[in-house]
């Protein structure tokens, strides 16, 4: 419960941040997907059906403030949590650089996935140009600020004294 | 079938959400989600959030702001001073030149106003010894200079040349006690002959007691030398001493000319400047 309350407020305190705060750093149009460090991070330490619905919620909250049709981003962030899940299922992921590698790549799912149901839904042209634009300093970013993040969410837990064995 | 779906619940689940998502932005993409009843409630749950945050972010941006035009400041003042630095090296420079360039146009005009064939020539060094007041110039016999040539420069009289090189000359200055110039005081024309001292100020000899001459007399080149032509400023008369013996008077001169202070100078041969 306590966890749970903690994944809330910390949920909450990424769309609040990914929304006002992160804007201020210089990086340009690209803004820091602490969204998708914090589905990443359930895919990988706490694979739980909340965890499902939460990466989902995220996803459908980012849909909410910032897509023109609900769904994209949900859909997104759905599939990042289930590529992260089955990963972490087939290999050890307990370190800092290992786990920015896998947001780095994370990043670039949740990007193809953008494009192709944007492409396939919503028939926007030159969408892949303007991915691939942004897609690596995105995924790059993300990975940089991931040990951060998740060292933090790991000492919430320990906190909580409810740190999970990565399965 | 119940340990299938609890074994396998988290892909489920993920599959369901995917598949969901699909469904929403289907439904979304051909107009037909008429209903959002999520998106209401967060924006309302986020909303004095983000209020809350907009202010900070507000604040911080114009911190930011602040930094950048601080910043922006910085970088202009240190051009501002780089600039600054350049300007004064370029002003001491340019007013070297003028003052170079007011010395020769003096030094030219003197020229005009003395008989042809004076050269100018530039100080090199000053006197290395205490006992002789001298200095070298930069131009010598293959130059055209004489032994015996007056020295002068645009405020009167300073030397004459005492000694020759191929490509250096040496002045004995006025100030030299061994040194002796023809004068005669402007407004009495009293004579007499003005040399250096080591002990104090020039003074100039040989004026007879009966001679007209007062503090503050201007001193002039008689010409009769055979060395400096003849008006040529070499000072003005400080202090007369009327002893009550000997045949002269003591007059002490402060000359017109501080050889220290010369950087460029006339020579005048003396077959060109006799009277």
């Amino acid at each position: 419960m306590k966890l749970s309350l903690l994944f809330l407020v910390v949920s909450f305190l990424a769309i609040l941040l990914q929304t006002t705060f992160l804007h201020l750093l210089p990086l340009g149009p690209i803004v820091p997907d602490l969204i998708l460090v914090l589905c990443v991070y359930w895919g990988l330490n706490h694979p739980t059906v909340g965890a499902v619905l939460g990466s989902f919620l995220l996803g459908y909250s980012v849909d909410v403030f910032s897509s023109p049709v609900l769904g994209l981003n949900a859909f997104a962030m759905s599939l990042v949590f289930l590529a992260v899940y089955l990963s972490s299922r087939c290999i050890w992921i307990h370190n800092p650089f290992l786990s920015a590698a896998v947001v780095f790549c994370a990043s670039w799912v949740k990007a193809i996935a953008l494009v192709m149901v944007g492409t396939l839904f919503l028939a926007v042209d030159g969408l892949w140009m303007g991915v691939f634009k942004y897609i690596f300093l995105e995924a790059l970013v993300a990975a940089m600020l991931a040990p951060a993040v998740f060292s933090l969410l790991r000492h919430g837990q320990s906190c909580l004294g409810e740190v999970r064995a990565p399965h | 079938m119940l340990a299938f779906l609890r074994r396998n619940q988290i892909l489920l689940a993920s599959f369901f959400c995917v598949s969901f998502s699909l469904f929403i932005l289907a439904a979304a993409a051909r107009g037909r989600l008429q209903r959002d009843p999520i998106g209401p409630l967060l924006l309302g749950l986020m909303r004095p959030l983000q209020l809350g945050a907009q202010v900070t972010v507000a604040k911080l941006k114009e911190l930011q702001r602040g930094y950048g035009t601080l910043r922006g400041l910085a970088a202009e003042k240190d051009k501002l001073e780089r600039r600054v630095t350049e300007l004064e090296a370029e002003r001491n420079r340019l007013l070297e030149v003028e003052a170079v360039n007011r010395r020769l146009r003096e030094l030219l005009e003197l020229r005009s106003q003395l008989p042809p064939g004076s050269l100018t020539a530039k100080v090199i060094s000053n006197s290395a010894s205490t006992w002789f007041r001298s200095f070298i110039l930069d131009k010598g016999s293959a130059d055209g200079l004489l032994k015996g040539m007056a020295v002068v420069s645009p405020l009167g009289a300073v030397g004459q040349v005492v000694g020759l090189t191929l490509r250096s000359a040496k002045v004995l200055l006025v100030t030299d006690p061994h040194s002796g110039v023809d004068v005669i005081v402007q407004r009495s024309r009293a004579r007499g002959i003005v040399s250096g001292s080591l002990e104090g100020a020039p003074v100039m000899k040989y004026v007879k007691r009966s001679e007209d001459i007062q503090q503050g007399d201007r001193l002039i080149t008689s010409g009769l030398d055979g060395i400096f032509p003849k008006g040529v400023l070499v000072g003005s008369v400080t202090n007369v001493r009327k002893k009550s013996f000997g045949l002269f008077q003591y007059v002490e001169v402060s000359l017109a000319v501080d050889p220290s202070r010369i950087e460029e100078v006339l020579l005048v041969s003396a077959e060109t400047s006799g009277p």
